[in-house]
């Protein structure tokens, strides 16, 4: 019997090991070999996050538009040095009149599949996102009522009211052309898990939480990409992991590097810290719903003057940053240039201006904020918190998740206030001050003006470009006077990137492939 | 074999108890409709969508329905994967396993040497290290040590991959990191229960007879002392996929842990359940498994 | 007749227990008799000192906040300054009163936790034990549920659905922790039940709630000393897993979770973030263990 339990045990023990041991070498052949090689063609990319969905429509998630805008091609493109619209999928287009606008597309665009490009296919991509009331990038397209089909190249875009903002509307996230006829012949789940567009690169595996892979596409209208033979994303959500395989040459590419971590990526032997701005404002939206502190103009403003965004860009943000009064930054279609790269900022002020609202002894109020979303977001909350405390306001963090956190919101259960940092991929003010209003945010923010909602209704449907502008730079003011939420700062970007390669992160957060070259 | 049989009957209820408490929790938390749907989505439309999932029903119609579907094998759709929850789950559990083993392979060979290290010089200075050393690794948060062991190994020396699975150079690391705590734990076990068969009067007869005593350790003492160590391995189980759930997110390791916190965090409820579920039948065949091989490792215990 | 019977009868029980646990006499000669024991018992009173005269011990507001010096070194370092003896954090914290503070939360979580681990395990096992037959057949059900999903993960998923703070943070913990209590306290209340004076307190017909909180009670007492002892540490080690999920104690409160865990993306840059919170649990789990054995051997009846 003892014989027999050692026997037993010993068996037991090299299953085990040839268990382990089949695993490894299994992966040895299937799994990547992280040479660092100047040849190497694949281009490996470290990302926090992992992509949403392939469904473009679905989402409102930048960090997922940046890998689909390698796969995918909208129908015109902004430019991101000159800020001008340009041609990408359309050939030509032209605004016939107030509601109607026509595209001819390019010649020889074929999806991954080999099928053409036509006008069906934008058809059924637009229409879907404009009829789909489900879908979460609705709101962004309900201003088109049809796609008209002219013929296999021709098409007119009919839209509900005058839209000033057509062009940035189908020049992002939700505006990828999908491929009409494979979707109704295989289903949208088949699309979901083989995705095909007209874009540089085509599709091979997404291993969820893990690596997203593609390829470069043989037929791609402007050519092959000569560059890169395959991209990998690879997800890693913690920074110092993330860090340290960009230090390692582990990657080519690491996204979100947290300040702390810019010299030691610049110092060290082979990689370089790109950066750049971003047009992703840092803001802290406050309720103006009675019985809040903060429905008082007064507080708010003392809020708004507690906090030196100076000091939270230098001292958090490793000076990489732009102080702003407004959200419509630069770039953006309607910025007001001199409320950009400014702030206001006098304790002593908002500590009077406190008082006069009758909170001498000041009050609580509590901040909600995500954590590890935006760059050093939870340290900026605290920092923000230490800030108030100097004039008497205590200020309470709640850290929450984000579905969490969106739940709330959706809910209306938040209270005084909330941390947010808002992208713009329209680059028109538009979307941007369409956060003021009042309908938008009932139950949630409460925020009223009236001069606002008449300026913004004008507005948006002014194709009166000058004037339109005009309009938006007014309801800057407005907002700015009235202290309607406490603009933080314009954010930068912040991309690890190994020597071997060259790479200048853009202000819409997209990583394009095309625009990444060896050295 | 009466035993075996009654002990896997007990396993019905205690998955039935085990489901409940899940599917409460997911019931409390509320629907997932509000994430489903846009901001702008009508009333009407979530009310649409909450019929159409079932999500009027009361508690235990729908909790009834949930026990009816599992046993079926159906765990939901998990909304982020657009697939059936369990095999994505499924998926994702040989990257926890392989990690899962190497770790114990690793607190293996760590504990045995020192356990016995320790026990047969009680309260030497050995011991005392040895005690001290285990208490550390205890203590060490694992996400932690992962990261130290990465800055250390990866970014100054530059001998072994940060992160991700791949080849087996990619396994120590993380390996070494959930390993750490078990290993800790073992040697602690294992030192107790070498102490306590050293102390017995067969051993100690042994040694009178002048048998030496290194001898003595290995041929009876460690031999029974094997006994405890594999039911303790087998209960460690549960520790060693808590601790994954870590580790897997320091190194980015593809397994059930990642899956699990990324599910909870985008309230992919169907991945949670059928996650809890899983492991939770897992853990259990585990101690099944161990009070078997108990049985028929010590003669003293008859089967029936 | 039936007074004296029940005088014999305590007289018997009380007789029993001290026979176990023994007086305070023996208590403190064992004490100072084990090394470990001693330095155990004196870590463990100094970090409680620590934790109830936070406010008079803490140079500074652990909260608050100074731009101007940012990630300055401990004292001894180039760099540093005495102001601040452990350095500052990444918004210019004190980091030594970020951890004299943050020891009264994961003392106080610590502590509250096993309690009512303690409070809910002991008192199942107790009816368990005692009453036996079918209820304790469901109870037992029970603590095997919970004994199948592991803590780390139960609480993940609680605190996603209650949210973090430091009730709910109590609570889960309580709720995850219960079941070795049970189970050893139904094993010793089921050798305890034949004892003679349980025998003749019955037969003599004391209501059953009496024998339980006269008889049993006070005789589990000792289990649950030890168990609760070492369950202290690893609710102080969890809670820091716990902060690095993301669902620990929320600022402005301060745990050593919380400091350790917001200090891992600086231990490239500034070690000192996350290593001085480390050694406190380091060092306090190392004192709760080496008491924890202690006690085991003080009152453990096997081990006399």
């Amino acid at each position: 019997m003892k014989r027999k339990q050692l026997w037993f045990i010993c068996m037991l023990f090299v299953a085990i090991g040839l268990l382990v041991g089949c695993t490894g070498e299994n992966k040895d052949e299937t799994g990547e070999t992280e040479e660092v090689n100047e040849d190497n063609r694949t281009l490996t990319i470290a990302l926090g996050t992992d992509m949403v969905s392939f469904d473009v429509h679905n989402h409102n998630n930048t960090s997922t538009e940046a890998i689909h805008i390698n796969m995918f091609n909208y129908l015109v493109k902004r430019n991101n040095d000159t800020g001008e619209m340009e041609p990408d999928l359309a050939e030509s287009y032209e605004n016939i009149d107030d509601l109607t606008w026509e595209f001819k597309l390019k010649d020889g665009v074929t999806f991954h599949n080999g099928d053409a490009l036509t006008s069906a296919d934008v058809k059924y991509s637009l229409e879907r996102a404009a009829t789909d009331t489900t879908l979460l990038d609705h709101a962004n397209y309900r201003q088109i009522k049809e796609v008209e089909i002219i013929d296999d190249t021709t098409f007119r875009i009919h839209t509900h009211e005058p839209d000033p903002a057509l062009l940035n509307r189908i020049s992002r996230i939700g505006s990828s052309i999908l491929p009409a006829n494979y979707i109704e012949e295989n289903g949208f789940d088949h699309f979901l898990a083989n995705p095909i567009g007209t874009g540089p690169f085509e599709f091979v595996e997404w291993v969820r939480d893990d690596r997203i892979v593609l390829t470069a596409f043989e037929d791609y209208f402007n050519g092959k990409n000569e560059e890169w033979d395959e991209i990998v994303y690879r997800i890693i959500p913690e920074n110092s992991t993330r860090v340290s395989e960009l230090l390692t040459a582990g990657v080519d590419m690491a996204v979100n590097i947290p300040p702390s971590d810019w010299v030691r990526v610049n110092e060290n032997e082979g990689t370089y810290l790109a950066q750049g701005i971003s047009n992703r404002t840092l803001m802290i939206f406050l309720r103006s719903t009675e019985g809040y502190p903060t429905e008082d103009k007064r507080v708010r403003e003392a809020l708004d003057l507690a906090i030196d965004n100076q000091a939270i860009v230098d001292n958090i943000l490793g000076g990489a940053g732009t102080p702003s009064i407004t959200r419509v930054g630069p770039g953006d279609v309607g910025h007001a240039a001199n409320l950009y790269d400014t702030y206001n900022y006098d304790p002593e002020r908002a500590k009077e201006l406190l008082a006069e609202a009758g909170f001498k002894d000041g009050f609580e109020m509590t901040l909600h904020s995500p954590r590890g979303r935006y760059l050093q977001d939870a340290e900026i909350a605290e920092m923000v918190a230490g800030m108030l405390a100097a004039i008497g306001v205590t200020m309470h963090i709640e850290f929450m998740e984000w579905s969490n956190y969106l739940e709330l919101r959706n809910a209306g259960e938040n209270k005084d206030a909330y941390l947010l940092g808002l992208g713009n991929s329209m680059f028109d003010a538009a979307n941007a001050l369409d956060y003021y209003r009042y309908d938008r945010f009932i139950g949630q923010l409460d925020y009223q003006n009236d001069e606002v909602e008449e300026l913004l209704v004008a507005a948006e449907q002014n194709m009166d470009v000058e004037e339109r502008n005009e309009q938006y730079i007014k309801i800057q003011k407005l907002l700015a006077e009235d202290v309607a939420h406490l603009v933080l700062h314009q954010e930068s970007i912040n991309i690890g990137v190994v020597d071997r390669i060259d790479y200048t992160p853009t202000m819409d957060e997209m990583i394009y492939i095309e625009s990444i070259t060896r050295k | 074999m009466n035993y075996i049989v009654r002990r896997m009957l007990q396993i019905i209820p205690v998955l039935l108890i085990i489901s409940f408490i899940v599917f409460t929790l997911v019931f409390i938390a509320g629907d997932p409709v509000a994430l489903m749907l846009p901001d702008d989505a009508t009333l009407e439309e979530i009310e649409q969508l909450r019929e159409s999932i079932g999500l009027n029903e009361p508690f235990y119609v729908q909790y009834g329905s949930y026990v009816f579907r599992v046993v079926q094998g159906d765990f939901g759709e998990s909304f982020r994967y657009g697939q059936d929850a369990l095999s994505v789950v499924w998926e994702r559990l040989p990257a926890t396993f392989e990690l899962a083993i190497a770790a114990i392979i690793i607190a293996i060979m760590v504990a045995i040497p020192f356990g016995i290290w320790s026990a047969t010089k009680q309260n030497s200075s050995i011991d005392l290290i040895a005690t001290g050393a285990a208490v550390v690794g205890k203590a060490m948060p694992n996400f932690w040590l992962g990261i130290m062991l990465i800055l250390f190994f990866s970014v100054t020396l530059g001998v072994l991959p940060v992160s991700g699975r791949g080849s087996f150079a990619h396994l120590i690391l993380p390996a070494i990191t959930l390993g750490t705590g078990i290993a800790a734990e073992m040697t602690r076990l294992i030192r107790s229960s070498m102490l306590e068969i050293l102390n017995q009067d067969y051993i100690r007869t042994a040694k009178s007879k002048g048998i030496k005593s290194v001898q003595v350790i290995y041929k009876h003492a460690f031999r029974n002392a094997l006994i405890p160590f594999v039911t303790i391995t087998a209960l460690q189980t549960s520790t060693l996929i808590g601790g994954a759930l870590i580790t897997e997110t320091v190194f980015a390791w593809p397994g059930i842990g990642q899956l699990l916190i990324q599910a909870v965090n985008t309230r992919d409820m169907a991945i949670v359940q059928a996650c809890v579920m899983i492991i939770a039948a897992i853990v259990i065949l585990m101690n099944l498994l161990a009070d078997i091989i108990y049985r028929i490792l010590d003669p003293r215990i008859k089967l029936d | 007749m039936g007074e004296q019977s029940k005088t014999i009868i305590d007289a018997d029980s009380q007789a029993y227990m001290r026979k176990r646990n023994g007086t305070f006499k023996r208590w403190s000669k064992l004490l100072l008799r084990s090394k470990t024991g001693t330095v155990g018992l004196l870590i463990v009173l100094f970090i409680v000192f620590v934790a109830v005269f936070a406010p008079l011990l803490a140079p500074y507001n652990p909260n608050a906040i100074n731009p101007s010096s940012l990630h300055v070194p401990p004292s001894w370092m180039e760099g540093g300054s005495t102001a601040h003896l452990l350095g500052t954090d990444n918004l210019g914290r004190d980091i030594l009163s970020r951890i004299i503070y943050g020891s009264q939360v994961s003392l106080l979580v610590g502590i509250a936790a096993v309690l009512l681990s303690g409070i809910i395990g002991v008192s199942i096992g107790l009816i368990s034990g005692f009453y036996g037959g079918f209820l304790d057949n469901i109870l037992m059900r029970f603590v095997d549920s919970f004994l199948a999903i592991p803590t780390i993960l139960f609480s993940l998923v609680f605190l996603a659905v209650f949210g973090p703070s430091i009730m709910t943070l109590i609570v889960v913990l309580g709720l995850t922790n219960w079941t070795s209590y049970a189970r050893l306290v139904r094993g010793e209340v089921l050798s305890i039940k034949e004892r003679d004076f349980v025998r003749a307190a019955r037969s003599i017909g004391v209501k059953n709630n009496k024998i339980i909180t006269r008889h049993l009670m006070p005789n589990v007492i000792s289990t649950f000393i030890v168990i609760s002892t070492l369950s202290v540490a690893s609710t102080i080690i969890l809670e820091s897993s716990l902060s690095f999920l993301g669902l620990g104690i929320q600022p402005p409160t301060v745990s050593w979770g919380t400091v350790l865990s917001d200090g891992r993306d600086y231990l490239a840059t500034s070690w000192w973030l996350a290593t001085f919170p480390g050694i406190a649990i380091t060092i306090t789990v190392l004192g709760i263990i080496f008491l924890g054995d202690w006690l085991r051997d003080v009152l453990d009846p096997r081990t006399k």
